[in-house]
C-alpha cells in the first residue's frame, strides 16, 4: 500500500519534471520566433521587389519623354538606368535571393532579365552619348524586360507571402504545442493536489484514529485490574497505573523516573533482573519476555514480598525498547493453593495411613489367628467328645471366616498399593465360561434355580488375557447371584466386539432375586458393605467381593457396574477389553509320575520370634512324630545349624535381631551342614509381597501364616516324594482357594466329588478302547472335564487333559489305554490336593 | 565637437555657393544636399572627399539586400548634421529616385545610421547602390531588424532635409 503510494507519487513528479522541462525548451524557442516574426525584413523586401517594376515603368516613361522631347541632359538618363539596374541586383543577393531560392519560374524569368542587365549596361557604358539609336535601342530593351520584371515582381510577392505565412502556421504550431504541454502540466499538478488533498485526509483521518486509540488505551491501562508497568531499557519507569499504585504502595508520581530494580524488585532478585535485562537488549534472546505468565515475587513499598503472576511484552518506540509488564497479585490465591495442597496433603495421610492400618491390622490379626487355628487343629487330633468335637468345629469355622475378612482387607490395599499383579495368557472364552457352570449350575440346583449360558457366537474364540482374574470377579458375581437369588435363575450372557487388535467383552450376570434398592446401588461396590436381604441372611464374603471385583477389573481397563436393579432382579455387567489371541500352539507338560511314599520322621528347625507360634507349629509337627529344635531369630538359628544337620527349617520372614531372609543368604552361603536343607519361608503378611525375595534368598518353599496341619503334611509328603525343590506356587492353587472363599469347604467339597467320580467314569471309558469310537463324543467329555480342573486349579491335570482333548480332535489319537494310565496317576495327585485344601471333615455350613 | 562640425561644414557649403550654383539644374547624384528649415538653413552639398573629412564610423553586419557579412563604414548621420540634429522634428531622406523616408531626430544615436560611403572599403555605384547608403549595424541588436529600421535604411542617398 505504502510503496504503492510512493510509486504514484514518482511517477506524478516525474511527469511534472518532464512536463516543465519541455515547457521550458518551447518557451525558450518562442522568443527567437516570435523575434523572428517581428522582423519586418520580409515586409520591406517585398517592398522593394515590387519597386523594381515602379523603377522600370520610371525609367521607360523617362527614355520615351527623352526621345520624344530631348529635355533631360544625357547624365540624367544614364542615372535612371543605373537606378533601375541597381534594383535588379536585389534579385541576386540578399535575402530576396532566398525568397526565389530553387524556384525553377523564378530562374526562368532571372536569367533573361540579366541578360537585360548586361545588355543595358553594355550600351550604357559604351562611348559616346546615350542618344539617338542608342537611346531607342535602350527604350527598346527596357519595354522588353518590363513584362519580366513584372512577373518577378509578383512571384515575389507570392513566394514571400507563402513563406510569411508557412512561418506563421509554425510558429502557431509551437504556441498550441507549448499550450498543450502547458495544460498537461496544468492536469498534472491538479492531480497532485488531488493526491496531495487525499494523502491529507488520510493521514487526518489516522490521526484521529490514533488519538482515539491513544485515548482508549489509557483508559484501559488505567481501569485495568491487573498492575501495568512501563519501563525504558534502562529500567526505568515510565508509566505506572492505578493498580500498580493500588498493589504496589507506590504512587504514580513517585515512581515514574526510578528503576524498576530500586523499587519493587525484591533484593535477591535484581541481579538476576539485572542481567536478564542486560542479556535480552544484547541478544534479544527473551527469557521472561513474551514467555507469557511466569511467577515471581515482588516488593511493596513496605517492603512486604508477596507472589505476583508476571507477563512481559516488548514493544518498539522509535529505537528504543519499552518493556510492558502486567502484574497480577497472586498472594491471596496462593495462600488458597496452599490450603488446598495442605488440605489434600493430609486426606492423602489420612489414606495412605488407613492402608498401613488395614496392613498392620491384618498381619496383626493372623498372627494370633495363626495360633488359634494351629491350637484347634491340634485339638481335633485328640479324642474329644462330640459336643467338644462339634464346639472345635464351629471356632475352626469361625476362625477360618475372621481369616477370609483379614485376606480381604489385604486384597484391598495390595490393588490399592499397585501390587496386584496380572497375568495374560491366551485362553478359550468358551471353555472358561463352561468351566465356570460346570461348578455353578449343580450350586444352583441345590436351591432350585436355573443357571444358563449363552455365548454369542462371535466370542466363541480365543482371546489373550488374564482369564484368572476374569474367573475370579466372575465367581464373585455368580456367587452373589445365587446367594440372593431364591427362585427363578441367574443367566450369564457373554457378548461382545471383535476389534482387528484388541476385543472388547461384556458379561452380563442377569438373576432374578430381590434386587437392591435404588439408593443402596451406589453403595453396594464401597468396601465392607454387606446388605442384608429380606431373609436376613447375611453370608460372609460379599462384604469385599464387589469392591475387589470391580478394583481387578479396573486395572484391566474395565469395570464392573449394576445395570440394572429392580424387584425382579440385578443385572451386574463385567466389561473389559482383551488382546486378540495369537494362533493356538500346543505345549504338552511333562507329566511327573511318582507315588507319594510314606511320610518319615524328619529333623526340624522352627526359627520364629512369636512363642505361640512356635509352640503350635512345634506341637503339630512333633503330633507328625518330626524331631523339632526351636530358634527365636536368624543368630540363633545360623548357631544352631552350625552344630545339626536339619532336615527342613520353618523360617519366619519377620524376626528382630537377623530376619529370615538374610538368615537364609547366609545358611546358602555359608556352605555349612545346612547348605542344601529345605527351607520353607513363613509370613504373616499377605501372599506376594516377600515372595520375590524369598526366592531370591534362596528358600525352597514360601507359605502365609497360619500354616495348618494339612499343609504341613503335604509338604512332608512331597519331601519325600523328591518333588520340586523350587518355589513355584501356593501349596493350594489360587484358583481352588478362591472357591473355598466363595463357596465354603462344603460346596467346593461337592464339586469336587462330583468331579472325580465323573474323571474316574472317563478313564474307566478310556481303558476300555472301544467305548470311545466317536472320537468327537470323547473330546468334549475330555473338554469338559478339562474345565473342572482348572477351575479346580488343577493344572497338571487340566494340561493332560488338554493334550489328550487336542489328540482326539486332531486325529492322532494314540493308544488310549495309555492315556488312561497317565491320567490316573494325575487324577490321584489332584485328589490328594483338593483333600490337602478341603479335609473331608472341615465343611462347614 | 560637433559644433567645430557644422562650422566647417557651413564654410564648405559657402564654398559651393560660390563654385557650383550653375550646375544646380542637373541632378548630381554624386553630391549630397542637406537642408534645415527655416531660411537660414540653405542648402549644402557634400561631395565624397567632404564627407570622407568628417568623422567616420565603421561596422561589419549582414543585411538583408547583400550576401554574408559586409564592412560598412561612413559618417554618422547625427555627427552628420550637427546641431542639426539637436532639434525636435524628423530628418527627410530623400532617394535618387525620389524614395522618401521621414525619421525622427531623436531617434538619432551616436553610432548608428551611419551615412555609408564605403562598403567592403570600396566606394559604391549608384548600380551598387550607392553612392550613399543610410545603414543600421543590424546585427548588433535586434531593435535594427524592424520594418522602420529597414524604411529608414535609404539607399542612393541624395538628399537630407531637417523638418521640425
Amino acid at each position: 500500500m505504502k510503496t504503492g503510494l510512493n510509486r504514484y507519487r514518482l511517477a506524478i513528479f516525474v511527469g511534472i519534471l518532464v512536463l516543465i522541462v519541455l515547457l521550458a525548451a518551447m518557451a525558450a524557442n518562442l522568443p527567437s520566433q516570435l523575434r523572428e516574426l517581428s522582423r519586418a525584413a520580409e515586409d520591406n523586401l517585398q517592398w522593394s521587389i515590387t519597386q523594381i517594376d515602379t523603377e522600370f515603368a520610371n525609367l521607360d516613361a523617362a527614355i520615351s519623354r527623352q526621345i520624344a522631347t530631348q529635355s533631360l541632359p544625357e547624365e540624367n538618363i544614364r542615372l535612371r538606368v543605373d537606378i533601375a539596374l541597381s534594383r535588379l541586383a536585389i534579385i541576386n543577393s540578399g535575402r530576396s535571393a532566398e525568397i526565389f531560392g530553387d524556384s525553377e519560374e523564378a530562374r526562368l524569368l532571372i536569367e533573361p532579365i540579366n541578360d537585360f542587365a548586361d545588355a543595358a549596361i553594355a550600351l550604357s557604358d559604351a562611348p559616346g552619348p546615350l542618344a539617338g539609336d542608342a537611346l531607342s535601342e535602350m527604350q527598346q530593351l527596357v519595354s522588353d524586360v518590363r513584362p519580366l520584371v513584372r512577373d518577378i515582381a509578383l512571384l515575389g510577392v507570392r513566394l514571400g507571402a507563402e513563406q510569411a505565412e508557412s512561418r506563421r502556421t509554425q510558429f502557431a504550431n509551437q504556441l498550441t504545442r507549448t499550450g498543450g504541454i502547458a495544460m498537461a502540466l496544468l492536469v498534472l499538478m491538479a492531480i497532485l493536489m488531488i493526491v496531495l488533498d487525499r494523502l491529507l485526509r488520510r493521514a487526518d483521518h489516522r490521526d484521529a484514529e490514533l488519538s482515539a486509540s491513544t485515548k482508549q488505551l489509557a483508559s484501559t491501562v488505567t481501569a485495568s485490574l491487573d498492575a501495568i508497568v512501563t519501563a525504558n531499557e534502562s529500567g526505568e519507569i515510565i508509566d505506572f497505573n492505578t493498580s500498580a499504585e493500588r498493589v504496589f504502595g507506590w504512587k504514580r508520581d513517585e515512581i515514574v523516573g526510578l528503576t524498576m530494580e530500586d523499587t519493587f524488585i525484591p533484593h535477591r532478585m535484581r541481579d538476576a533482573h539485572h542481567n536478564g535485562m542486560k542479556r535480552y537488549l544484547e541478544t534479544g534472546t527473551p527469557r521472561v519476555v513474551d514467555a507469557g505468565r511466569v511467577e515471581l515475587a515482588a516488593l511493596r513499598k513496605s517492603g512486604e514480598e508477596f507472589p505476583v503472576e508476571l507477563n512481559i511484552t516488548t514493544t518498539q518506540s522509535g529505537t528504543d525498547t519499552i518493556f510492558i509488564a502486567y502484574i497480577r497479585d497472586i498472594s491471596e490465591r496462593k495462600i488458597n493453593e496452599q490450603k488446598l495442597i495442605d488440605a489434600r496433603d493430609r486426606a492423602e495421610r489420612a489414606d495412605k495411613a488407613k492402608s498401613q492400618f488395614l496392613t498392620v491390622m491384618s498381619h496383626e490379626m493372623r498372627t494370633p489367628l495363626n495360633g488359634i487355628l494351629g491350637v484347634l487343629d491340634l485339638l481335633k487330633t485328640t479324642s474329644l467328645s462330640e459336643e467338644q468335637g462339634r464346639y472345635a468345629k464351629i471356632a475352626t469355622s469361625s476362625s477360618e471366616v475372621l481369616l477370609e475378612h483379614v485376606n480381604e482387607a489385604l486384597d484391598i490395599t495390595r490393588i490399592e498399593n499397585g501390587r496386584l499383579q496380572l497375568t495374560f495368557q491366551d485362553f478359550d472364552l468358551a471353555d472358561l465360561m463352561r468351566g465356570l457352570m460346570d461348578v455353578f449350575v449343580p450350586l444352583a440346583q441345590e436351591k432350585n434355580l436355573t443357571c444358563t449360558l449363552e455365548i454369542d457366537a462371535t466370542m466363541r474364540q480365543r482371546f489373550h488375557g488374564d482369564s484368572g482374574r476374569i474367573r475370579q470377579i466372575l465367581t464373585n458375581l455368580i456367587g452373589n447371584a445365587i446367594k440372593f437369588t431364591d427362585e427363578g435363575g441367574v443367566h450369564l450372557h457373554v457378548s461382545g466386539i471383535n476389534g482387528l487388535k484388541s476385543s472388547s467383552l461384556r458379561f452380563e450376570v442377569r438373576d432374578t432375586g430381590i434386587g437392591i434398592p435404588k439408593d443402596k446401588q451406589d453403595q453396594v461396590f464401597d468396601d465392607f458393605v454387606a446388605l442384608a436381604n429380606s431373609s436376613g441372611r447375611q453370608s460372609r464374603g460379599d462384604g469385599l467381593g464387589l469392591a475387589i471385583s470391580r478394583r481387578i477389573a479396573r486395572a484391566m481397563d474395565g469395570d464392573v457396574t449394576l445395570t440394572k436393579s429392580e424387584d425382579t432382579g440385578s443385572t451386574f455387567t463385567l466389561t473389559l477389553s482383551t488382546l486378540s489371541a495369537v494362533p493356538e500352539e500346543n505345549t504338552k507338560s511333562e507329566p511327573s509320575d511318582v507315588a507319594p511314599p510314606p511320610v518319615q520322621p524328619r529333623n526340624v528347625l522352627i526359627v520364629e520370634d512369636n512363642s505361640i507360634n512356635r509352640s503350635v507349629l512345634n506341637g503339630m509337627l512333633t503330633a507328625m512324630g518330626h524331631d523339632v529344635v526351636e530358634a527365636v531369630n536368624g543368630v540363633e538359628c545360623l548357631k544352631k545349624a552350625d552344630e545339626t544337620v536339619f532336615d527342613v527349617i520353618f523360617m519366619d520372614i519377620g524376626m528382630p535381631v537377623m530376619d529370615g531372609i538374610e538368615a537364609t543368604q547366609r545358611l546358602r552361603a555359608d556352605r555349612g551342614p545346612n547348605a542344601q536343607t529345605q527351607i520353607i519361608g513363613l509370613t504373616a503378611h499377605g501372599r506376594e509381597e516377600f515372595r520375590e525375595q524369598a526366592v531370591a534368598a534362596g528358600m525352597n518353599r514360601f507359605h502365609t501364616k497360619p500354616i495348618r496341619l494339612d499343609a504341613l503334611r503335604s509338604i512332608f509328603i512331597e519331601l519325600a516324594s523328591g518333588t520340586p525343590s523350587r518355589l513355584d506356587a501356593e501349596k493350594f492353587p489360587e484358583a481352588l482357594t478362591e472357591m473355598i472363599d466363595l463357596l465354603g469347604h462344603a460346596k467346593v467339597r461337592a464339586v469336587a466329588d462330583t468331579f472325580f467320580a465323573e474323571l474316574k467314569t472317563l478313564i474307566a471309558d478310556l481303558g476300555d478302547n472301544a467305548a470311545h469310537s466317536d472320537k468327537t463324543l470323547l473330546a468334549e467329555a475330555v473338554h469338559k472335564a478339562k474345565g473342572a480342573a482348572s477351575l479346580l486349579g488343577q493344572t497338571e491335570l487340566q494340561a493332560k487333559l488338554g493334550d489328550l482333548e487336542h489328540e482326539a480332535r486332531s486325529d492322532a489319537l494314540g493308544d488310549l489305554t495309555a492315556w488312561a494310565d497317565a491320567l490316573v496317576s494325575s487324577a490321584q495327585k489332584a485328589e490328594q490336593s483338593i483333600a490337602k485344601a478341603i479335609p473331608p471333615d472341615s465343611g462347614t455350613t | 565637437m560637433a559644433k567645430a562640425i557644422y562650422t566647417h561644414a557651413c564654410a564648405l557649403i559657402f564654398a559651393l555657393f560660390l563654385g557650383l550654383s550653375a550646375e544646380v539644374e542637373a541632378q548630381s547624384a554624386t553630391a549630397l544636399e542637406i537642408s534645415g528649415a527655416g531660411a537660414d538653413a540653405g542648402p549644402v552639398y557634400l561631395e565624397l572627399a567632404d564627407l570622407d573629412a568628417l568623422p567616420q564610423v565603421t561596422f561589419e553586419t549582414s543585411t538583408i539586400w547583400t550576401d554574408g557579412t559586409v564592412t560598412f563604414s561612413g559618417v554618422p548621420l547625427k555627427a552628420l548634421l550637427g546641431e542639426l540634429s539637436g532639434r525636435n522634428g524628423v530628418v527627410e531622406m530623400v532617394a535618387l529616385n525620389d524614395y522618401k523616408v521621414d525619421m525622427p531626430l531623436d531617434r538619432l544615436e551616436d553610432g548608428a545610421p551611419i551615412v555609408a560611403t564605403r562598403l567592403n572599403g570600396e566606394s559604391m555605384s549608384v548600380r551598387d547602390k550607392g553612392p550613399y547608403w543610410v545603414v543600421f549595424p543590424y546585427d548588433s541588436d535586434t531593435k535594427y531588424q524592424t520594418e522602420t529600421t529597414y524604411a529608414w535604411s535609404i539607399w542612393q542617398l541624395n538628399r537630407l532635409k531637417v523638418v521640425d
